[in-house]
């Protein structure tokens, strides 16, 4: 059973075969940057992309994903360690307080402005309102979303 | 002149490797600082700043990071007095085992408590520091000037830290009952480099590319999975229980009971899942768990029908019969932490080779709490036990107690592998130890020229830092006879009357209860700022012009608060139609922090729902260290207050608590949220106090009587429904 991680090729032991999407990256690959939270996909801090659709990695048997590229927040930043430009923002927007959520938040709103590179409020609500964040940095994450998809536009 | 020595402690734990350390004991301060459960003792110096043998600055965070992002402010302050920059400070989250005990991260007290005694250690860094360039460049001490990074004199010869610094090891003892050096942070005429500013975090790349790393994070070879069962109260017991078919589960390891304990240990996360399904326990809860059965014991009118409350805050010329214009209850709900990380803990014995027996990961308020009790629970010595604070995801009060801990020790313990623990949400939902439901009875009357002349006010709230199985049995009489510091937050209103009665009682609710953001404070500056608004509409006055006249010039800071927040609102006009209105409250936390705010809200009658549209909050908690961090803090309070004044709504019921997870307890989402404008008023003389839930305690009522103002209606009961206002 293999799977492509942040391009990279992966190959799932047996004991790990029967395990969620979200478990084997954490557990077996080590890429704990997804996390878990609720555990039925209404928080989205596990939110990973599926072939580019944004899935929450929670309730996705890794059995489902054989062959499939799957992108994690860890595959985000350039090799050289530069900053896509929506992390670039949530930092330049200090957006995190506790962090926990806030890989799901940029993983779906990197699907958002995939689908909609100039989002305006009401296309931000309905993208970003299966994020949870307890800490409530809406405010930020809203701000820096149009701040990265300036950026986005100005790069081409 | 600074006394030089060395000090076998530092070596020991392994600070000390060359360079100079400051060993900074807190003597005056000792009760401020201090952990919940350990007091400092005066061997026990707090070693949390040094400078390496490369001339580099080390700090050891003294604070758990949970997002208050404190430890970045304090780190300000240690720059300031370094005359470094932030980004030459390696800063270190330390085990139990790095430095001695420090107090429990919780009550906004991080800045309050911390930024003197950190700008000391610093700067008594900083003046050995000067000693020693003093010596090197052969100038007496008074010509050796400050430079970025180092000294220098007056003909600018310069030495940098590393220049003065060798493989020697050098500790410098100070306490806080020496005179202290100059404090550059706390001098209000010194044009400052790093406090003030809006510094950006410490830490924050991990958090956007995933590499921060929480708890369950921690990478551990040959790790297993373990849970335990959690009863709907602590206090139930097991009458009958169970377990066929678990030792069955493919990737099962061990099924451990002890007591009332009952846990499971899996190969991997799912063969826990499976396991632990297969677990059937009945309770004997000893109390009945429903929503009827709460409001029962916080009947406040039944309660003050039959006498005076337990205890009085405040009794002055009261009279019981005056002629009452507000006579209302108010009724606050039971709220959760629901802190985005469910809390977990990695236990691991040790075949005894290294230094300590058990070693435990954990991100928890209080690491040396931790550590006492993991001591006591498993007879180690406390040498033998050492606590690795990791970051927190999401604290707000939830995360003091060796809990989550124990399951981790317990079952690590059992099967001699390290064991992760992390519970569920459904965990999260029944044990995190809720901010109790309360009833709050607000009477006031005034005089002929309408100014307030009585005030009575009784409230009934379960217990709130004194909860069951939050001390032991035999101290909770006691303690709860002293008072429990937590219930009585925010029940003295900042307005006079010549005739004023504050009482309450506390009491036990039949599901765990413990501390939450702003603890009473929330609750009773609603109540108290509904019925102060309640009575300026019924009078005819503007609520604001009457707040600040009550207040009778005895509360400056809060009503330039109040002023600024009425005029920021008003920068912005409110939508024309019907439903709009806007709403103010204010409030103090702590006696030191103040806040007001103003809420725009829509009651959309087409929609069907009450919407939050726009919030402005000033707020002013003193020297502003770090004021993007002051904002940062605010605006999650105004979410929270959102959640609170209209969406969160713990369920209990069938002696269950019903509330398990996001889809039937609701938060915040983007939706919901309002845009929001922070002020920070900046007190440069004052020293810094809490931020991190002060404005919640005004947000709930500024929304309440917002609606008041669009729709006429007074919200009595939170959380207020769009169905409340039509019946």
């Amino acid at each position: 059973m293999k799977l492509k991680i942040n391009g990279v090729e992966r190959q799932v032991a047996a004991d790990w075969q029967n395990e969620n999407l979200l478990t084997v990256l954490r557990e077996h690959f080590g890429l704990t940057g997804s996390r878990f939270s609720c555990g039925i996909g209404q928080c989205g801090a596990c939110l990973v992309h599926v072939d580019g659709i944004p899935m929450t990695s929670c309730l996705i048997p890794v059995s489902e994903v054989v062959d499939k590229d799957v992108l994690t927040i860890e595959g985000l930043a350039a090799e050289d360690g530069t900053l896509h430009p929506l992390q670039q923002a949530w930092v330049d927007e200090r957006v995190p307080q506790c962090g926990y959520c806030q890989s799901g938040q940029i993983m779906q709103a990197l699907a958002l402005l995939q689908n909609t590179p100039q989002p305006d409020d009401a296309d931000i609500d309905r993208a970003m309102s299966g994020n949870l964040c307890r800490c409530g940095t809406y405010t930020r994450i809203r701000k820096s979303i149009k701040k990265a998809a300036l950026v986005m536009k100005e790069a081409g | 002149m600074v006394q030089l020595t060395r000090r076998n402690f530092l070596i020991a734990t392994g600070w000390v490797a060359g360079g100079v350390t400051v060993l900074y004991t807190l003597r005056n301060r000792a009760v401020a600082v201090a952990p919940t459960i350990i007091i400092p003792n005066k061997e026990s110096g707090a070693a949390w700043v040094q400078i390496r043998s490369d001339g580099s600055c080390l700090m050891y965070f003294t604070r758990v990071e949970m997002g208050q992002n404190a430890n970045t402010g304090l780190a300000q302050i240690v720059a300031e007095e370094l005359n470094i920059e932030l980004e030459d400070i390696e800063a270190v989250q330390p085990s139990t085992s790095d430095i001695a005990p420090i107090a429990v991260t919780a009550g906004s007290m991080s800045l309050t408590a911390f930024s003197r005694p950190t700008a000391m250690a610093a700067a008594t860094l900083r003046e050995s520091m000067r000693a020693l360039a003093a010596v090197k460049l052969g100038e007496s001490l008074s010509m050796i000037l400050d430079d970025a990074g180092g000294f220098q004199t007056a003909d600018k010869r310069k030495v940098s830290y590393a220049d003065l610094v060798d493989k020697d090891s050098v500790m410098v003892e100070f306490d806080d009952t020496k005179p202290s050096p100059a404090l550059y942070t706390f001098d209000p005429q010194r044009s400052k480099k790093q406090v003030g500013r809006d510094a950006t975090p410490i830490g924050i790349r991990g958090l956007v590319t995933g590499a921060a790393v929480y708890t369950a994070d921690v990478p551990m070879q040959g790790v297993l999975y373990g849970r335990a069962i959690k009863p709907p109260v602590r206090s139930a017991r097991i009458t009958s229980l169970d377990t066929s078919g678990v030792a069955e589960t493919s990737g099962f390891v061990e099924l451990v009971r002890q007591g009332e304990f009952v846990g499971v240990v899996c190969k991997t996360p799912s063969a826990l899942d499976a396991a632990m399904s297969k677990i059937n326990v009945t309770w004997d809860l000893k109390i009945p768990i429903n929503q009827d059965e709460i409001d029962r014991l916080i009947d406040v009118d039944a309660e003050m029908a039959d006498g005076d409350l337990e205890h009085v805050l405040q009794d002055e010329a009261h009279r019981k019969d005056a002629d009452w214009l507000i006579d209302l209850r108010f009724d606050v709900q039971t709220q959760s932490h629901a802190a985005q990380e469910p809390r977990a803990a990695i236990a691991r014995f040790g075949d005894g080779s290294g230094a300590h027996k058990l070693e435990i990961w954990t991100g928890s308020q209080d690491p040396w709490g931790m550590k006492r009790f993991a001591a006591m629970d498993t007879g180690l010595s406390e040498d033998d036990v050492v606590v690795y604070a990791k970051r927190l995801g999401g604290g707000f009060g939830g995360r003091e107690h060796y809990e989550v801990e124990r399951d981790a020790v317990i079952l690590a313990r059992a099967v001699k592998r390290p064991v992760k623990v992390q519970w569920t949400r459904k965990d999260e939902f029944t044990a995190s130890r809720c901010r109790p439901a309360s009833a709050h009875r607000l009477r006031i009357a005034t005089d002929d020229a309408g100014n307030l002349s009585d005030w009575w006010y009784g409230y009934i709230t379960g217990h709130v830092v004194f909860s069951r199985e939050r001390l032991p049995g035999w101290l909770l009489p006691v303690a709860r006879l002293a008072g429990d510091m937590g219930v009585v937050k925010g029940a003295l209103a900042p307005y006079s009357a010549p005739h004023q009665r504050v009482e309450y009682k506390d009491v036990d609710l039949p599901i765990d209860l413990g501390v939450w953001r702003s603890l009473n404070g929330a609750p009773a500056i609603f109540a108290i700022e509904s019925a102060m608004d309640e009575l300026a509409v019924q009078q005819g006055m503007d609520p604001v012009d009457f707040k600040i006249a009550q207040m009778k010039g005895k509360q400056p800071r809060l009503q330039v608060c109040l002023e600024r927040v009425r005029e920021m609102s008003g920068r912005r006009s409110l939508p024309h139609g019907s439903g709009y209105g806007r709403g103010f409250a204010c409030g103090i936390f702590d006696d030191r922090s103040f806040v007001a705010v103003s809420a725009d809200i829509h009651v959309d009658e087409i929609a069907q729902e009450i919407k939050v549209l726009h919030m402005c909050c000033v707020q002013d908690v003193g020297m502003a260290v770090n004021p993007d961090q002051l904002r940062a803090q605010a605006e999650g309070n105004m979410a929270w207050s959102v959640g609170m004044a209209l969406l969160e709504r713990f369920e209990v019921a069938d002696d269950e608590i019903k509330s398990s997870n996001y889809d039937n307890y609701a938060i915040v989402r983007m939706s919901d949220m309002p845009s929001v404008d922070v002020e920070v008023v900046d007190q440069p003389s004052i020293p810094p106090a809490g931020a991190g839930e002060v404005a919640l305690v005004a947000g709930p009522p500024a929304i309440a009587n917002a609606i008041r103002n669009a729709t006429g209606f007074r919200a009595l009961r939170l959380p207020i429904a769009f169905a409340d206002i039509s019946s």
